[in-house]
């Protein structure tokens, strides 16, 4: 069996963010102190050693960047400052350009210029998108956005996006997949995927292998960004009508995004409400850890971090203001907030789901889930 | 010319370093003062079984030296002294010595009655705290110079005047108080060396808290005849023989949270302990638990004489955790760095191999001299005048040490002659 060696992987890495990993002498106290490094996949030594190594092949199919929920201990207690839990980090951004057959996540990931650019034409496109295509008779007496932009032709775009932005990531996480499982894919029976699927869903919605981490602020906090973020995907892509719509199962009453002005304890005005909450408070509280760099994982932030969280915000902010904006009936101060809005939210959605940050929720609960499926496996083989 | 006054040499702290600095610099012609902060002499190494890699006794070593002292009058030795400051240039030096008081004089016959008399107990500090002593008692078995010390906490209790009434010589003196003494020196050999880093700041080894997790320096007291178990390697939690014994090398060295240096000598003391436990109990099983061994020149032929060794295995990754199962027995988390696996390996007792932290780093020389990164003392010409020898200057093992005192006795006869 040959073993391919990458001389230069190191310096790539590094666009990704890598700065301490030479330092790591091999002691394994990283694996060792890591709650969730387990016998059937020690982390994070290993994937050190592969940088340093240059086994591009052996990172490609290492399943161990995902299992890691960046909680920092292994940092804090390195001998010497390695610094083995941003290395985790700098892997998922790798992982996510390797599996991306586009190439667009890899220049998005290694070039500052690039990703500015990019969300600044995507940002553009919109605006100019929202300027050229509107209502004939906006009303302009009161805030209504739908007689500006129709629900249904933003339900039409919504789909649209929605579509190419699946294809795009749903190919990657099958790239992931390919990747992770290798030639043991084949052989695992379908009845075991099916039997562990639950799995799939426990870990995408608990992220419950986070608590096993000694600092459970890490995993509420990660928690709160997740749900707020989910929460309002759904309030976005089925309550704007969409899908729901399209098969003939919308239902007037909880549509989002409508002219009506929802009474407060409206199911769908709390669940804005939760979103927004739940957004700021863990945007806020991670944006001031990367600044103060109070904890391990806040200590060194790659241009994608800053921006992830800053998007995240500022959409959040935004989606505020146009919710005040209605409320308070300022019709032109409504629509001008509202392209913002979108300016700052597609762009997001656009890059970062399937080529960037975004793209994690999808590859860790599968990654997690296709462990669970090997070891099923290994154990009926056993047994 | 200089006068007499200046040509006397000061040697602070009297362990291996030290002792060889004096003794040398006196049998060369010179007078000199040993300050010593404890009351006996000898330092650490006093306080250990055998030496490596010759595994012999180091209190022969430490005899002759003390024979050459009694045997010469230039040496004057205080004890339980200090040096509190020191100003003045090479030749010409004012030292400030600050002796406190033993409450003992030189009438001791050590015939351990005040003992007898005493019923406080203190923490015995030659054993690292592993048992208690008298607060009337002699430093250990051995001690130089043989005379009894009072603890304070003796002298402020009711019990004073009972245990002075023991005395059938009348070496009891209660009303001894801290001095100050000036001295006129023309050099000075630094050498207060090591302590052995505070295994309570690593806090995933569970130091303090599960009994049988010990250091390097308290398995060096278990073996040795005058040590709290006579020489017993017992578990302390429950006093019954180890099975299996754990050496964990690198305990907060080599760590940028704790010691970032290798202190260069753990590995073979590791390897050393791991023949004093094989000795004891032909079947116990050792495991040591390392980085790197780092063993050269000749030293490397004793790791390869203790690797032979089938009872004794080398286990290559720090260990990152100590955790107690419920029957009081030890785990440690550790990865076996040349194949990944990651492992929980149980224990009967756990030896942490703590570095030599220098005592430069927390009690800096009275004058201005330059220190390392880590407290050790920069270089051996500390500054005109004044020299450092030993673990002072670098950590390193006891027959190094013994040069390095030697070396630093002649820089300071030079630095008096030269003149």
């Amino acid at each position: 069996m040959s073993v391919k060696i990458d001389p230069n992987l190191m310096k790539d890495l590094k666009a990704f963010g890598m700065k301490d990993a030479n330092k790591c002498m091999h002691c394994g106290n990283c694996t060792a102190v890591c709650p969730l490094s387990t016998p059937e996949n020690p982390f994070p030594r290993k994937i050190i050693k592969y940088a340093q190594m240059g086994l591009k092949d052996k990172i490609l199919q290492s399943p161990e960047p995902w299992l890691c929920y960046y909680c920092g201990e292994c940092s804090d207690v390195c001998p010497r400052g390695a610094d083995p839990g941003e290395a985790m980090m700098v892997m998922r951004r790798y992982l996510t350009s390797c599996y991306d057959w586009t190439g667009f996540s890899r220049k998005f990931y290694t070039s500052e210029r690039f990703e500015l650019v990019a969300i600044s034409i995507v940002a553009v496109l919109v605006g100019l998108a929202l300027w050229i295509f509107h209502g004939a008779n906006p009303d302009m007496e009161h805030a209504c956005l739908n007689t500006v932009w129709p629900a249904p032709a933003i339900e039409i775009a919504d789909i649209i996006m929605g579509t190419i932005l699946a294809f795009l990531l749903l190919s990657n996480t099958y790239r992931c997949f390919l990747f992770v499982m290798g030639d043991l894919r084949k052989k695992i029976p379908l009845d075991i995927y099916i039997g562990q699927a639950k799995e799939l869903l426990t870990h995408f919605l608990t992220q419950k292998s986070f608590g096993k981490c000694e600092d459970r602020t890490q995993w509420f906090v990660h928690l709160m960004i997740m749900t707020g973020y989910c929460t309002v995907f759904l309030l976005v892509v089925v309550f704007l009508a969409g899908g729901i719509h399209v098969i003939g199962l919308s239902w007037d009453k909880i549509m989002f995004q409508r002219d009506v002005i929802y009474p407060f304890f409206h199911p769908v005005r709390l669940l804005g409400y939760y979103a927004t909450f739940a957004i700021l408070y863990g945007t806020t509280y991670a944006m001031i850890g990367r600044l103060k760099k109070t904890k391990a994982p806040y200590k060194n932030s790659h241009a994608t971090d800053w921006m992830f969280l800053m998007l995240l915000q500022l959409t959040t902010l935004t989606g505020i203001l146009v919710h005040f904006g209605r409320l308070l009936d300022w019709p032109m101060i409504t629509y001008i907030i509202y392209v913002i809005h979108m300016m700052v939210a597609i762009p997001m959605l656009v890059l970062e789901v399937p080529f960037a940050k975004w793209a994690h929720l999808a590859f860790r609960p599968v990654v997690i889930y296709l462990m669970g499926v090997k070891e099923k496996y290994y154990q009926d083989q056993k047994g | 010319m200089a006068n007499t006054e200046t040509q006397s040499i000061l040697v602070v702290g009297s362990g291996m370093s030290g002792l060889t600095a004096a003794v040398e610099a006196a049998e060369a012609g010179y007078d000199v003062y040993i300050v010593e902060k404890n009351p006996y002499l000898g330092g650490r190494v006093a306080q250990l079984y055998h030496y490596f890699p010759k595994l012999c006794p180091p209190y022969c070593g430490l005899e002759i030296n003390f024979r050459r002292i009694k045997q010469n009058p230039r040496i004057r030795v205080f004890t339980m002294a200090e040096v509190e400051g020191i100003s003045g240039d090479e030749g010409d030096f004012d030292v400030t010595v600050k002796l406190n008081p033993r409450y003992v004089n030189a009438k001791c016959t050590c015939c351990g009655k005040c003992a007898e008399a005493c019923t406080k107990e203190i923490d015995n500090a030659f054993n690292y705290g592993m048992d208690k002593v008298k607060a009337a008692y002699l430093p250990h078995d051995m001690a130089f110079p043989m005379r009894y010390v009072l603890d304070p906490v003796l002298i402020q209790s009711e019990e004073a005047q009972k245990v002075k009434d023991a005395c059938p010589y009348d070496a009891i003196d209660l009303d001894m108080v801290p001095k100050t003494m000036n001295l006129k020196v023309g050099s000075v050999v630094w050498a207060t060396g090591w302590k052995p880093y505070d295994a309570n700041k690593l806090d995933s080894y569970g130091f303090g808290q599960y009994p049988d997790v010990i250091t390097n320096v308290m398995m060096e007291r278990l073996a040795a005849w005058s040590g709290p178990t006579k020489g017993k390697i017992i578990r302390p939690s429950d006093g019954k023989a180890p099975e299996t014994v754990a050496f964990v090398q690198c305990a907060g060295s080599r760590d940028e949270n704790h010691l970032p240096f290798c202190s260069g000598v753990c590995c073979l003391a590791s390897m050393k302990q791991a023949t004093y436990v094989r000795e004891q109990y032909p079947d116990a099983k050792i495991i040591i638990f390392y980085i790197d061994i780092r063993a050269t020149d000749r030293l490397e032929d004793f790791y390869n004489k203790v690797k032979q060794d089938e009872n004794i295995r080398f286990f290559k990754g720090k260990v990152a955790k100590i955790t107690q199962d419920e029957s009081g027995g030890l785990i440690l988390r550790v990865e076996d760095t040349t194949t990944e696996e990651l492992k929980e390996i149980p224990a009967d007792l756990v030896v942490l191999a703590t570095g030599m932290q220098p005592n430069t780093s927390e009690n800096p020389l009275p004058i201005q001299v330059p220190y390392d990164d880590y407290g050790f003392v920069a270089s051996q010409n500390a500054r005109p005048g004044i020299y450092a020898a030993g673990c002072t200057r670098t950590p390193t093992f006891v027959s190094e040490v013994v040069q390095d005192g030697t070396a630093a006795a002649l820089k300071a006869i030079q630095s008096i002659v030269r003149r």
